[in-house]
């Protein structure tokens, strides 16, 4: 079943679409991971509660790009709050415990959300300024998926410049790398890690409130980004933000192309993918070595 | 006998009377209740096998369930002839042989790795039952009829009433659990318990930490798939909720509500997410937060669960009070 | 004759080399100590041994069966046993029943599923035996973690010896023990241990003075110098290599 060259380049752009927002969410549960060890499973709770508060700061200020603010703030704040009043409780206890409450964290959060926001899915529309089509491929395509685009990629650099030149960056990547090291050399870890959290659930937040629009808002949001997430975190090595991009860019593509040709078998292959690697190689195409 | 055991061995025998005269004590949805509690309680029994006695947290549990389930119901529907002890027979076989596929793979890793695949295979699993119409019929489930169950001298017994029901599943049950508490009382079991006390001691004393995990998975496989098999008979229906994420997550939670350093717990989280399930929900809109947050309160503040408000220190302390 | 051979063994760790060709012979029935200053390889080689890493080059012999990768259980199983620097005890177990594993253990009893453990006569019995040998039975029934440290450390050393192995490897036996019960603690190693093959890695020179027939020096990933314990203690190049290490 062969499709026209434009078929291929626009199922090709929506992979690349996802898989940015993809990335946007794995990139803080894979940093969370390699730091400390902790596979956080409420994680994705915050890429739906961002949807979700932006539901609710569109609707009441009539202003989309307010929620582009204010969601990644609370849920940012939220995201720090859970890390030292309830996960740093934990670490004494250990793995399984982290496990279960981060799992506990997740089911209270899909449940507020339900509780406040009801069972019915959800929707904004797409903001005033890039609404509607532009031609693209012979066809046309939503000018606002490829702002999703755009302003992910510019997260992404924004990130990458941070973790890369600033001092506090290069903290944040020697501390995934050897936490102990890092805290033998005078660095508050535990406020590292608090802000990498933090930063982690806003960033999260933020893919919610742009995917919103595009996505529609729905309860299982979190349950999906996050079964996703954890393929994204297995290919791509846990604690890698090159691997979990470029495992991102592959489950988008994977999903995209996947609906194309073989739909039924889509969401088999990707478990069948995440089994593969966990098999060969558990630590990731680009995780460290155990 | 001391008033401890005096005491203790007071609720059980309570208890024990409880459980055989459910039909006559409660109405016919109260018996459909204990029937659920029944099938849970071997459900999260099997689950703490490998939480509780060995250490290892699968996120995927309900793959066993399922698994259970639809072998049953295309049994029973597909060939109504088989005996019915041999369909069971069977469900708890194809989930040991999918519990030793996924476990030799699985059960080398450990901590979030191991979950992770745990989830992997169940929604692997979950895909194929969603997308095999011609097989499983997809979403739509498959229902069937349940055929009497034939004993040698009591000739036929009809499954159509829920009395019967209940104590077929009542035997079926309390045999498995039994064989369970058995099975972790032998050496074997001992060697779980090792594992997840201190699994590199027990390596370096000649314990081999994968087959021992291996052989957890699988009596944890079978008592799964007996119990998805029996719930699957009760409605006689399935359908891929059996097997979806949502049954994986609410055994983690009885389990660990119940208690998973006692063996009992699981059968008193079931018994206790059942009630609440059925009392809560028609009453508040609430009731799952309020689960989710017992639940959370018990993995920071009460490792041992809700039976460890029965554990013997406790007891004590009630006992003497109440001799006051 | 050799109970125990290394022949040139080489382990590298991402290109740091921490082994640099140890060939080493324990006899049957001899008291052995590795010793050397801090990063002399000392706990790595134990690792090696025990099967915990796999020598990047070079075999290991006991019991004249190359065991060169073998996984840990089987080397333990064959009779090479080891205790460790970090107290490694079922915690909480009482000492009966952490002792218990190992019996079970010595016993191939391990994926037993058809008898209930707790009836077994022959089991509790050499319980009971190794408790009262090794000294434990006042605390039979005590939580291995409400055990004071040093009787943890004991504890630790038990739970090899239980398995009757022909070679006993015991990594710092006496580390974090005060002065005081140290000495008891050495009787005790000596006593349990006879007849035995016994290697210890230990940074107390009284110990090891106490306790050794022959010394092993160990320093910056090779063997510096074999031989008896008065060889060993006149020897130039020994007080060297500790007096440049601090």
């Amino acid at each position: 079943m062969s499709f026209p060259f434009e078929i291929y380049v626009i199922q090709a752009t929506h992979g690349v679409v996802y898989g940015m927002l993809l990335f946007l969410v794995a990139s803080g549960l894979t940093l969370v991971f390699g730091m400390m060890g902790v596979l956080n499973l409420a994680h994705a709770s915050f890429y739906m509660l961002g949807a979700y508060f932006a539901y609710s700061v569109t609707l009441y200020s009539g202003n989309f790009w307010l929620s582009l603010l204010m969601s990644p703030l609370i849920v940012g704040t939220l995201g720090i709050l859970v890390e030292r009043f309830l996960l740093r409780k934990t670490y004494k206890i250990g793995h399984t415990a982290q496990l279960l409450l981060t799992f506990g964290i997740f089911f209270v959060f899909g449940e507020f959300v339900r509780i406040i926001w009801g069972t019915i899915p959800l929707s904004i529309s797409v903001p005033t300024l890039f609404a509607g089509d532009i031609p693209f491929m012979g066809r046309t395509y939503p000018i606002y998926r490829f702002f999703i685009l755009g302003f992910s990629l510019l997260l992404l650099v924004g990130v990458a410049l941070m973790l890369m030149r600033t001092r506090i960056g290069i903290i944040i990547r020697a501390a995934v790398s050897d936490a102990e090291m890092v805290a033998a050399l005078g660095t508050n870890v535990p406020i590292v890690f608090l802000g990498v959290f933090g930063g982690g659930a806003a960033l999260a937040a933020i893919a919610g409130v742009i995917a919103a629009p595009f996505l529609s808002i729905y309860l299982g949001m979190g349950g999906d980004a996050l079964l996703d997430c954890f393929v994204v975190i297995v290919v791509g090595g846990f604690g890698s933000l090159p691997g979990a991009l470029i495992a991102s860019l592959m489950i988008g593509e994977l999903q995209s192309f996947g609906i194309l040709w073989i739909p039924r078998l889509a969401l088999v292959f990707q478990f069948l993918l995440m089994a593969i690697v966990l098999i060969i190689k558990p630590t990731g195409l680009f995780g460290e070595k155990e | 006998m001391s008033h401890l055991r005096g005491f203790q061995l007071g609720l059980g025998i309570a208890v024990a009377v409880v459980i055989l005269l459910v039909p006559f004590l409660f109405p016919e949805i109260g018996i459909h209740l204990a029937v659920e509690v029944l099938i849970y309680a071997l459900f999260a029994v099997s689950f703490n096998v490998l939480l509780g006695y060995c250490g290892m947290l699968p996120f995927g549990h309900a793959a066993f369930f399922g698994v259970g389930g639809y072998t049953v119901a295309l049994i029973l529907r597909n060939f109504p002839g088989t005996p019915l002890l041999l369909t069971f027979l069977m469900a708890a076989l194809l989930a040991l042989v999918i519990g030793a596929s996924i476990g030799f793979f699985c059960v080398r890793l450990s901590g979030a790795y191991f979950s992770l695949i745990s989830i992997a295979s169940q929604m692997f699993l979950f895909a194929v039952a969603l997308k095999w119409r011609s097989l499983t019929s997809g979403d739509d489930g498959m229902t069937f009829t349940r055929p009497e169950l034939h004993l040698p001298i009591l000739g036929g017994i009809s499954m159509r009433s829920v009395v019967n029901i209940y104590y077929f599943t009542l035997i079926v049950v309390a045999v498995a659990i039994l064989a369970c508490y058995l099975f972790l009382k032998t050496p074997l079991g001992n060697s779980l318990v090792c594992i997840r006390e201190k699994e590199n001691r027990a390596s370096f004393l000649g314990y081999n930490v994968f087959l021992t995990k291996l052989a957890a998975f699988l009596a944890s496989s079978i008592l799964g798939g007996l119990a998805g098999g029996l719930f699957s008979f009760f409605q006689a229906f399935v359908g891929p909720s059996f097997i979806d994420i949502n049954m994986s997550m609410v055994v983690v939670v009885m389990t660990v509500i119940g208690g998973k350093r006692h063996f009992l717990g699981p059968v008193l989280g079931a018994a206790f997410y059942v009630v609440f399930q059925d009392w809560m929900s028609s009453l508040t809109n609430y009731w799952m937060i309020v689960l989710g947050i017992t639940f959370i309160v018990i993995v920071l503040y009460a490792e041992g669960g809700l039976i460890s408000l029965f554990e013997n220190e406790r007891v004590r302390l009630w006992v003497s009070r109440l001799k006051k | 004759m050799a109970i125990l051979r290394l022949e040139n063994i080489y382990k590298d760790f991402s290109g740091l080399e921490v082994l640099c060709g140890i060939s080493l012979e324990i006899q049957r029935g001899e008291r052995h100590a590795i010793i050397g200053p801090n990063g002399a390889g000392k706990s790595t080689v134990f690792n090696v041994i025990t099967g915990l890493y796999n020598p990047s080059r070079g075999k290991i012999f006991f019991l004249d069966q190359d065991i060169t990768g073998w996984p840990i259980h089987k080397i333990a199983l064959l009779g090479l046993v080891r205790s460790f620097q970090i107290t490694t005890i079922f915690p909480t177990m009482t000492v009966f029943e952490n002792l218990r594993n190992a019996v079970v253990s010595k016993f191939n009893r391990r994926f037993n599923f058809t008898s209930l453990l707790s009836r077994s006569k022959e089991i509790r019995r050499d319980c009971d035996r190794i408790l009262e040998w090794l000294r434990l039975s006042h605390v039979r029934d005590v939580p291995a973690c409400e055990l004071s440290y040093g009787w943890q450390r004991r504890l630790e050393v038990s739970l090899t010896l239980a398995l009757d192995p022909a070679l006993i490897l015991l990594d710092e036996p006496t580390a974090g023990i005060d002065v005081k019960e140290t000495l008891t603690f050495v009787e005790f190693m000596k006593e349990a241990t006879e007849g035995k093959t016994l290697v210890i890695v230990e940074h107390d020179m009284d110990v090891v003075f106490k306790i050794a027939d022959r010394v092993t020096v160990l320093n910056n990933g090779k063997v510096l110098v074999t031989g008896s314990l008065n060889e060993i203690r006149g020897n130039g190049e020994v007080q060297k290599a500790y007096a440049g290490r601090k």
